[in-house]
């Protein structure tokens, strides 16, 4: 047992946030690779840390972890660890891109649903593209 | 595959007026192991009864394979226990306290003990008299964590202590199982915290387990359902299905997923069904509700 601060590799984890505890460590993740701050090839915690460093429990890190090998982001290797795959960037990049997609369909229904026709909704992510909104 | 840390089978205790069991129940080796139940479910008749205090009737309790009663040795000295007593007086100050502790325990670790203090905020000279209920507690969990058990069994461990004092025994508790042997069985109904900390969740009610397994597994299996049905439509009883409110033809039930509940509903009149997630208090609240009402 070391009592060694370890660097912080993601932020907080709480149940006020959107998503299960899980679901938040791996957007978390998916974060930290796409942005380029955990490159390929970087070790990750033993979910045991990690379950200490965010204090969650030891269950919803392994499959926060089993969720990222599954999308090919992270691998793991017996008896060495775990890290970030070669593709891991693209794939977190690729997953971003979709959950955007998601939003924006959810955004554009909503938008529908409150009576603004196609083109209005464009304009309006038009200028919310630009920061005016 | 790695033994149990835990394994009741078929406990049974019966009191003039309550009746413990048969319970099995089942605590994986390195987990953090949630015990819940409503106030006098037998949490705390199940605990005592593994560390011997009290003898059950029938069933069998082994604890990393040992016999609760033919090794009853070997089980306590691998085993520790935190319990509401906190009475610590009559050894004056926390060091005196440690000291008289210590001794009897051959695997006593002192540089984890003296790490602990830091981390719990307790200094040697603390006099007992003048400790808060928080530091008390703190001390209890360290005395049982400093002897290096492989199984710590804490019953209401964290009832009145504040956030902070909560998060500092969680972040200990954690680091306690991090290398994957050790094993805390923690009773409390702190169960915003047991969802968060617990890997493992069992949760019994009138002296039998309703359900166990791993939290997010429990947890993910029941939604919150809302649904309408027509006027004067009554639905019959059915298992997995627990009616948390009604108003006319708009319902609230807790839906158990796993029995293919939703179908049912479908083909009874139930229209317009919308599913929430549901936290283990949302879950707890609804099961122990239903067994009031048979």
């Amino acid at each position: 047992m070391s009592s060694e601060p370890r660097p912080l590799l993601i932020g907080p984890i709480s149940p006020a946030a959107d998503g299960a505890l899980y679901q938040q460590i791996v957007d978390r993740l998916k974060r930290e690779i796409s942005e380029g701050r955990l490159k390929p090839g970087a070790p990750l915690p033993s979910f045991r840390q990690l379950a200490e460093d965010v204090l969650v429990s030891v269950i919803t890190v392994k499959r926060a972890y089993e969720e990222l090998e599954r999308e090919g982001i992270i691998y793991r290797r017996q008896g060495l660890g775990t890290f970030v795959s070669e593709h891991g960037h693209n794939r977190s990049c690729e997953a971003k891109l979709k959950a955007a997609e998601d939003l924006l369909r959810a955004g554009f229904r909503e938008a529908a649903e409150a009576g603004l026709k196609p083109q209005e909704i464009l304009d309006l992510a038009r200028e919310i593209a630009k920061g005016r909104k | 595959m790695k033994a149990n840390a835990i394994e009741i089978r078929g406990l049974t205790k019966h009191f003039p007026t309550f009746t413990l069991g048969p319970l099995d129940l089942t605590v994986p080796r390195g987990a953090i192991y949630g015990f819940i139940g409503p106030n006098g479910a037998g949490k705390t008749t199940t605990i005592d009864l593994i560390f011997g205090m009290g003898r059950n009737d029938s069933g069998e309790i082994r604890v990393l394979g040992y016999d609760h009663r033919a090794s009853e040795v070997d089980l306590k000295r691998r085993a520790a226990y935190v319990g509401p007593d906190l009475n610590f007086q009559v050894w004056g100050t926390v060091v005196r306290t440690v000291r008289f502790v210590r001794g009897f325990y051959p695997d006593w670790d002192n540089d984890y003990c003296v790490r602990l203090m830091k981390a719990f905020r307790l200094s040697s000279a603390d006099k007992i008299a003048t400790l808060s209920f928080g530091a008390r507690t703190k001390l209890s969990l360290l005395l049982a964590l400093a002897r290096r058990p492989q199984v710590l069994i804490l019953d209401e461990p964290t009832t009145g202590l504040d956030a902070v004092t909560k998060q500092e025994v969680f972040s200990e508790l954690l680091k306690a199982v991090e290398d994957g042997e050790r094993t805390v069985l923690i009773s409390s109904h702190g169960l915003s915290d047991i969802e968060r900390f617990a890997d493992h969740v069992g949760m019994i009610k009138d002296g039998k387990l309703l359900l166990e397994g791993r939290m997010d597994e429990v947890v993910d299996r029941f939604r919150m359902a809302e649904f309408f049905t027509d006027n004067g439509v009554e639905l019959p009883h059915h298992e997995g299905l627990i009616i948390v409110r009604r108003e006319q033809n708009r319902w609230h039930a807790l839906l158990d997923q796993k029995l293919g509940v939703h179908d049912w509903l479908r083909e009874h009149g139930g229209k317009q069904i919308s599913l929430t997630r549901v936290t283990l208090e949302d879950m707890f609240v609804a099961l122990v509700k239903e067994e009031e009402a048979v």
